[in-house]
């Protein structure tokens, strides 16, 4: 794939800058793609950008200024934004709530000093602890207004309150004003009045300041949520525009012509001018669910089991019928937010992850913290003193200790064998293999359990989905978090490393917009009410498609680019959380439907719970109205290449290696993973390296490679 | 013949025994050997640790995953929000193996119903069979208060059975005689609402039709009852069928082992961790509460309910060299009349949730930390009644109470082996609870219990400041809730929520502070409310010289006048109380009735629109001397609105002057001289124990103290005379010096006359506690 080619028109740039390396996927018009790699430079984003490019172009003989002038597409994701939020490096905002509960923000929702806790701490009392706030109460200020739940106003808005407010933020030098009051969603007009009244301040004052009202960007219910998400917008999400642009500029001044889109939590790609821009605060995550969509999508597979591990996380996404998961209210860096996230559940244990023994108990802990980039004990230079996943790796033979990395870090797997003994093995004992395997085996375990509980919860049983591997860790687990599962195929693509960035390159430009809406019928409500009720769902969805259409207006779209699809949310009146149901109909205005929608909803209600909770006597409330627009892009071609031998080639063999599973020593044939080629079949024990990732095959499993340069594995 | 008599006493536990026989088995081998089950060994365990580890990482997440799956079919924000629900997995002798988080009192509380049925031959009549369900509420056989109702299902394998899955939730009504969950009006629990015994309530996974009418006409909120069993069902289910599973994969055997030696492993664990972190001796402590009944506003329906007294429980923690230990409560009050009362097995069950917060938080944590512990409870305490007629609607209220005293006896050990990050000076005493009813805004019948108090400050370290608003001592993971969620349940509008200034006990580290909301009944109708709080006495005491947190108090306005203040314009209550010595409320609402007081528990009120209810939620106590706190901390405290200005100078002898930005910092010299001149004035007016104790002896001699106090005294000395013995060494006290309750100008009800639940026909009450 990777030789220089005459001609070549580089049609579609991904990124995927994480913390540590900087990872670029271009792809071509014929659909072929080369990775490129580089150190990650978190003062100027765009330098480490411009380096992975020039890597990655490399192989292909091109230079960056001949490549980016075809480019049409270029997808950022990256985790510089999250950062900003761990480090509270954001932009001074000041906040304007109600009158008499300006400390509701510093207070937080008190779920947010433990989020992220491994059960023993969320039980510790004395770990819980509160971040600083993402606005300082002396930045707050209140105004003198109430609407109850009803939308109903109970005290009207005293203006000169707000306005005061406004004047003392804009006097203290605040670089963004954000506006949240109770109920908004329901009743926004005292907000936008509000929002208005600090506009004039603002510009009465000559200065430039940003105001965001709650109402303009996440009207939904639940204050902290939705006051933390539009917080971030203008705590973080400009300073990222910022970042964005000078990138754009960078890529510009090398010739690029594209305007650059981000990967955002709903899935899609927007527009680093988009409005909204908080929700591209995790991207790299969730370009590897997208990626395995794609993928899908081309080849057939509607159901799927995204896996990823890298050094310190197991993150699995589940893609049900070619559709994303999405979760409302999600949390992240330790926050409550109100942002539609890719439904994503994260473990904290990956290759990194250290081992230890519960000195009362002698329970086997693994992390939830890790070594991270340190890899282990087995790196003499590391200074990590605590044994970890990746030197078990190295102690059983799983890892090529000479070429970690390409051979950049070299492991000492003697110092991972003592350490092993002395921590692990000893007081359990066992012998060190023994230690090393069970712990292997007890992450594996952790992982495969984790994965069949999520989709299990979903409802559906693994045998009906295909199971996607990827992360630089991932290959090496694919055999023990998949094992007895009974997965219709478990795939491991042959650029696993790169695949986050592979997903950005592959992502569609799409908007998303939810309402609040709160329609509550009973069961056996008249078709007139039903008829109203398809009439008010239908009005949100009309005023949420304007604003998708907008988005890309701006973009240069026309309504006919767009394909729109409309969702909602719904529940048993009086319940508090409500599920996501992607509409069946494409428009509402009847009775009949109204029942399509119940249905829709009844039936997703049994799968996701047990048929025993669905409760319809108690009739149902719709509580939201979603609308996404998306446009078509080019994207990666999936390779398709003539199936040759099973037999590799000579010259892919690299020797063997001692390996140890299930009690025994064996001898693993080692394998170059490049030298490979489609028809290729593999029966372990055996190991396939490459630079970047090992794909470990023990014994009792095989896997071939197919056309499209995928690894199928299984059990034999 | 022969094979229908086999078949007859054939029992339903995995091979053969019956339930009883099955238990007794377990308990006499545990007696015997003081290891669980008699297991001196660990088969699977030291056989095959990996194996172990995995089964227990696999089961404790599945019951973790139920947890957070089917709290979102509930519709109260009790369950959904505060999270006050809780999953356990439990052997076949009702013993529990692991459980979610949450209200994981109810570890042990489930555990002693599924011990009830097992006593009282449930096998026979009403027969426990496969895909059964059970609930129960019942507070005279181990729950803590009615509202929190299990759902028991038992779980079968080839026929036989092989253990329990338990579900709880705190429901927000159970038709006692006022609404809410936590009533204060009945002194008996035939007021308490709704009672239920480890009934069948359904068979093949299927509830009963006569079940669902009855259980949903004695109850005020149907929905919220009704999802809320939903939600326990749906979630011993999602167990039952991990458990099916694990047993597909790793075999019923290791199940089986598992299912025993993981109790086992727990009992080791706590013995090995209080090894680790304690020293070995006597600790004594002590903690009041009051029950201020004796009030116009608590109306009760008997006169001799109507009296003024003061919860008692003095406790000595024993902790032997090998990490056994003992905890005795003798010198506790006499059970009342009123709703505080609690089973012995919430009141051992609660220290051991208590326990997991600093103690024990691994993940190995079940039952075998209560067969680690020994309890002594005297027969007729509070802790444990000994009569059927006693209220439990909030034990609470004497449970964190009691408890707060074991934090410093405990932290007291942690701090002299050094680990000060443990220490922790108490919990807070979690109240107000906002409760009442009537109509709502959707003009149905409502209760509401208002959660916000899941969210009180921390008892704080030896390193470091108790968090604010952050914790409850029955839920670890506490949480206030967003208020537009509460604003759904309850027909009250928000008017503040603010950081309670000075409600977290001062020290060197102070508590952390509560927090407090301003409520404007809105859209109610026929409407009620009362408050449910200590006023009179604060029950967490701060330890090294840290003070107690705040006590409670309670505001209430009526006929305010604030729908043409508003109108008008004019200035209206909004945020915090800020000061309640200096209130500034009562001046923009000058014609309302106002009810501004230490009276911090009272019974329905009435309240119509635009009236005011100030819920404040407490803080914690302290750690060390509070003229030993860093200077500009006391003034971050001011101007972070945690610490009123006045106390900075009175309390940490601070002196602040104006800084910068209009924020207050530090005099440092007018600092030094006043904590120097307060040094000084303790010097001054303190005395040498000699003299104060004499003083007091003469006090007491002379009978010299509170009607209430007195009162305690005697209900203590009658139950515990070794408490009087030690008392009147302590004091050198006369042999005819005497205190009797019969002396004392009050009713004393059921001082002499009790019938306990033991006593009727056909019932055997498991004991799990030293009497």
């Amino acid at each position: 794939m990777d030789t220089a080619r005459q001609g070549r028109r580089v049609q579609v740039l991904g990124i995927d800058a994480g913390g540590t390396m900087t990872d670029t996927f271009f792809v071509d018009s014929d659909g072929d793609f080369v990775v490129g790699k580089a150190q990650s430079t978190p003062q100027n984003e765009a330098l480490g950008l411009i380096a992975s490019s020039k890597d990655g172009l490399g192989a292909w003989g091109m230079k960056i200024e001949d490549a980016l002038s075809e480019i049409q597409t270029g997808v950022y994701s990256g985790t510089a934004m999250l950062n900003r939020v761990v480090q509270r490096k954001g932009l001074s905002v000041g906040l304007i709530v109600n009158a008499g509960m300006e400390d509701f923000h510093r207070m937080g929702r008190a779920i947010q000093a433990y989020l992220g806790f491994a059960y023993e701490d969320r039980i510790h009392l004395n770990t819980h602890y509160y971040d600083e706030p993402l606005v300082p109460r002396r930045l707050t200020r209140g105004v003198v207004e109430r609407v109850d739940m009803f939308g109903t106003v109970v005290i009207p808005l005293r203006e000169e309150t707000a306005r005061k407010s406004a004047r003392e933020l804009i006097a203290l030098d605040v670089e963004g004003i954000v506006i949240s009051l109770l109920h908004s969603y329901k009743n926004s007009d005292h907000e936008r009045r509000v929002r208005d009244i600090v506009l004039e301040e603002v510009k009465a004052s000559g200065k430039d300041i940003p105001v965001f009202a709650s109402t303009d960007y996440y009207p939904v219910r639940k204050e902290t949520h939705r006051t933390n998400t539009t917080i971030l917008e203008a705590y973080a999400a400009e300073p990222s525009r910022q970042t964005l642009k000078k990138i754009s500029s960078a890529f510009k001044e090398n010739g690029s012509k594209f305007d650059f889109r981000v990967m955002a939590t709903h899935g899609g790609t927007i527009s680093w001018k988009a409005k909204e821009l908080a929700r591209t605060i995790v991207s790299g995550p969730i370009g590897g669910v997208i990626g395995a969509k794609y993928l899908g999508e081309v080849l057939g597979y509607s159901n799927i089991a995204c896996s990823d591990i890298g050094g310190t996380s197991f993150d699995v996404a589940l893609i049900t019928q070619n559709e994303l998961t999405i979760k409302n209210d999600p949390d992240m860096a330790r926050l409550v937010l109100s942002l539609p996230l890719v439904a994503m559940d994260s473990v904290g244990a990956g290759a990194g992850s250290y081992i230890r023994l519960d000195p009362y108990t002698k329970a086997i802990k693994l992390g939830p913290d890790s070594a991270g980039y340190r890899v282990g004990v087995c790196w003499a230079d590391s200074g990590v003193e605590t044994v970890t996943i990746s030197d078990c790796h190295v102690i059983l033979g799983y890892l090529n200790p000479d070429n970690f990395l390409g051979g950049q870090v070299k492991l000492d797997r003697e110092r991972a064998w003592k350490a092993m003994k002395e921590q692990v093995a000893d007081p359990l004992g066992l012998s060190v293999e023994e230690a090393a395997a069970g712990v292997i085996q007890l992450l594996d375990s952790d992982l495969r359990d984790y994965l069949r509980s999520m989709i299990s919860g979903k409802g559906y049983s693994p045998s009906s989905f295909v199971c996607f591997s990827y992360g630089g860790a991932g290959p090496v687990h694919t055999y023990g978090y998949t094992e007895g599962l009974g997965f219709q195929d478990v795939i491991v693509p042959a650029w696993a490393a790169g695949f986050s960035a592979f997903g950005c390159a592959a992502a569609d430009f799409e908007y998303r917009y939810d309402k609040s809406l709160d329609i509550n019928i009973a069961v056996d409500g008249p078709d007139d009410q039903k008829a109203a009720s398809s009439k008010t769902l239908q009005e949100a969805w009309a005023e949420l498609q304007e604003r998708v259409l907008e988005e890309f207006a701006i973009n240069g779209y026309k309504p006919e680019q767009v394909k729109l699809q409309p969702g909602f949310r719904m529940q048993y009146r009086g319940q508090l959380n409500d599920l996501e149901i992607e509409s069946p109909i494409p428009s509402a205005a009847t009775a009949e439907d109204w029942d399509k929608l119940v249905e829709a909803f009844n039936d997703t209600y049994g799968r996701v719970y047990a048929a025993s909770a669905r409760s319809p006597e108690l009739g149902y409330s719709v509580t939201g109205a979603i609308m996404r627009g998306m446009v078509p892009i080019p994207k990666p071609k999936i390779p398709k290449e003539e199936l040759g031998s099973e037999t590799p080639a000579e010259s892919a063999r690299l020797g063997t290696r001692k390996f140890y599973r299930k009690g025994e020593w064996v001898d693993a044939q080692l394998y170059h993973m490049e030298s490979l080629t489609p028809g290729n079949r593999i029966t372990g024990p055996a190991i396939i390296e490459s630079d970047a990732t090992t794909f470990v095959v023990p014994g009792g499993f095989e896997t071939w490679l197919d056309g499209h340069r995928l690894f199928h594995l299984k059990e034999v | 013949m022969n094979i229908q008599a086999k078949t007859k006493t054939r029992g339903i536990v995995r091979g053969g025994e019956t339930l009883k026989q099955h238990r007794d088995r377990l308990m006499e081998a545990t007696k015997k050997t003081k290891h669980y089950a008699g297991l001196t060994k660990m088969e699977l365990r030291d056989s095959d640790p990996i194996k172990y580890n995995k089964l227990f990482s696999r089961l404790r997440a599945g019951v973790v995953d139920a947890r957070e799956t089917s709290k979102k079919i509930a519709a109260s924000p009790i369950v959904e929000q505060e999270g006050e629900l809780c999953f356990t997995l439990y052997n076949a002798a009702g013993d529990a193996i692991l459980t979610s988080t949450g209200i994981i009192i109810h570890v042990g509380t489930m555990g002693a119903a599924i011990k009830y049925m097992i006593e009282n031959d449930w096998e026979s009549n009403p027969t426990i069979r496969d895909k059964d369900i059970f609930c129960n509420n019942d507070s005279l056989i181990g729950n803590v208060h009615p509202c929190d109702i299990h759902t028991i299902v038992p779980i079968f394998h080839e026929g036989e059975l092989i253990g329990w899955v338990g579900g709880v939730t705190h429901v927000i009504d159970t038709g006692s005689v006022g609404p809410g969950s936590m009533s204060t009006g009945q002194i008996q629990r035939f007021g308490d609402g709704y009672s239920i015994t480890c009934r069948k309530i359904g068979e093949n996974d299927t509830l009963y039709r006569d079940w669902l009418h009855e259980s949903q006409r004695m109850v005020r909120t149907t929905r919220y009852w009704m999802l809320d069993e939903r939600t326990r069902v749906a979630g011993c289910h999602m167990i039952r069928k991990l458990v099916e599973e694990v047993i597909a994969e790793d075999g019923i055997e290791n199940y089986w082992k598992f299912a025993y030696e993981s109790v086992e492993h727990g009992r080791l664990g706590l013995q090995n961790r209080i090894k680790a972190m304690t020293i070995p001796g006597k600790y004594r402590q002590v903690g009041f509460v009051d029950v201020p009944y004796d009030h116009d506003d608590v109306r009760v329906p008997s006169d001799f309910a109507k009296v003024d007294t003061i919860m008692h429980a003095p406790s000595e923690i024993t902790i032997r060299p090998d990490g056994t230990w003992r905890l005795d409560f003798e010198g506790s009050s006499r059970w009342g009349w009123h709703t505080y009362n609690a089973h012995q097995v919430s009141f051992t069950s609660g220290i051991w949730v208590m326990m997991t917060q600093s103690l024990i938080p691994s993940e190995m944590i079940n039952d075998g930390a209560a067969y680690g512990t020994e309890f002594r409870l005297p027969k007729g305490t509070w802790m444990n009644p000994d009569d059927r007629r006693v209220a439990f609607s909030y034990s609470w209220h004497f449970l964190v109470s009691a408890w707060t005293a074991l934090w410093r006896g405990l932290s007291r050990s942690y701090f002299g082996r050094g680990y000060l990050e443990e220490v922790n000076a108490g919990n807070a005493n979690t109240s107000n609870w906002l409760q009442g009813g009537g109509f709502n805004q959707y003009d149905e019948i409502h209760a509401v219990n208002s959660f916000e108090c899941a969210a009180n400050g921390v008892g704080a370290s030896a390193v470091a400041d108790g968090i604010s608003h952050a914790a409850a001592v029955w839920n670890p993971e506490g949480d206030m809730g967003d208020m537009e969620i509460w604003e759904l349940a309850e027909p009250l509008v928000y008017l503040g929520r603010q950081i309670k200034a000075s409600s977290g006990g001062a020290g060197r580290f102070r508590g952390g502070c509560g927090f407090e909301s301003l409520r404007l009944v809105w859209n109610a109708k026929d409407w009620t409310m009362f408050f449910m709080g200590n006023g009179h006495i604060s029950s967490d005491w701060g330890i090294m010289g840290g003070y107690p947190a705040a006590s409670g108090y309670r505001f209430e306005a009526h006929d305010t006048n604030l729908k043409e203040i508003i109108a008008k314009g004019g200035e209206i209550p909004l945020g915090g109380d800020v000061d309640p010595e200096h209130p500034l409320w009562e001046a923009l609402i000058p014609d309302a009735r106002v009810k501004r007081d230490k009276q911090a528990i009272t019974t329905e009120a009435m309240f119509k629109d635009y009236d005011l209810y100030l819920n404040t939620m407490s803080g914690g106590p302290g750690f060390g001397d509070p003229l030993d706190r860093e200077p500009q901390s006391v003034a971050d405290d001011v101007n972070g609105g945690y610490l009123l200005h006045r106390f900075a100078e009175s309390v940490y002898g601070v002196a602040l002057k104006k800084a910068a930005d209009g924020l207050l910092g530090v005099d440092e010299a007018g600092t030094k001289s006043l904590r120097a001149k307060i040094r000084k004035e303790r010097l001054a007016e303190s005395v040498p124990t000699k003299e104060w104790m004499a003083k007091e002896r003469q006090k007491i001699l002379a009978k010299d103290a509170g009607v209430q106090v007195q009162q305690m005294f005697a209900a203590s000395f009658k139950l515990g005379p070794r408490f009087e013995q030690d008392f009147r060494k302590f004091w050198d006290l006369p042999e005819d010096w005497k205190l009797l309750e019969a002396d004392l100008p009050i009713p004393s009800y059921g001082r002499e006359y009790t019938m306990d639940l033991s006593e009727l026909p056909d019932v055997k009450t498991v004991q799990f506690v030293e009497e």
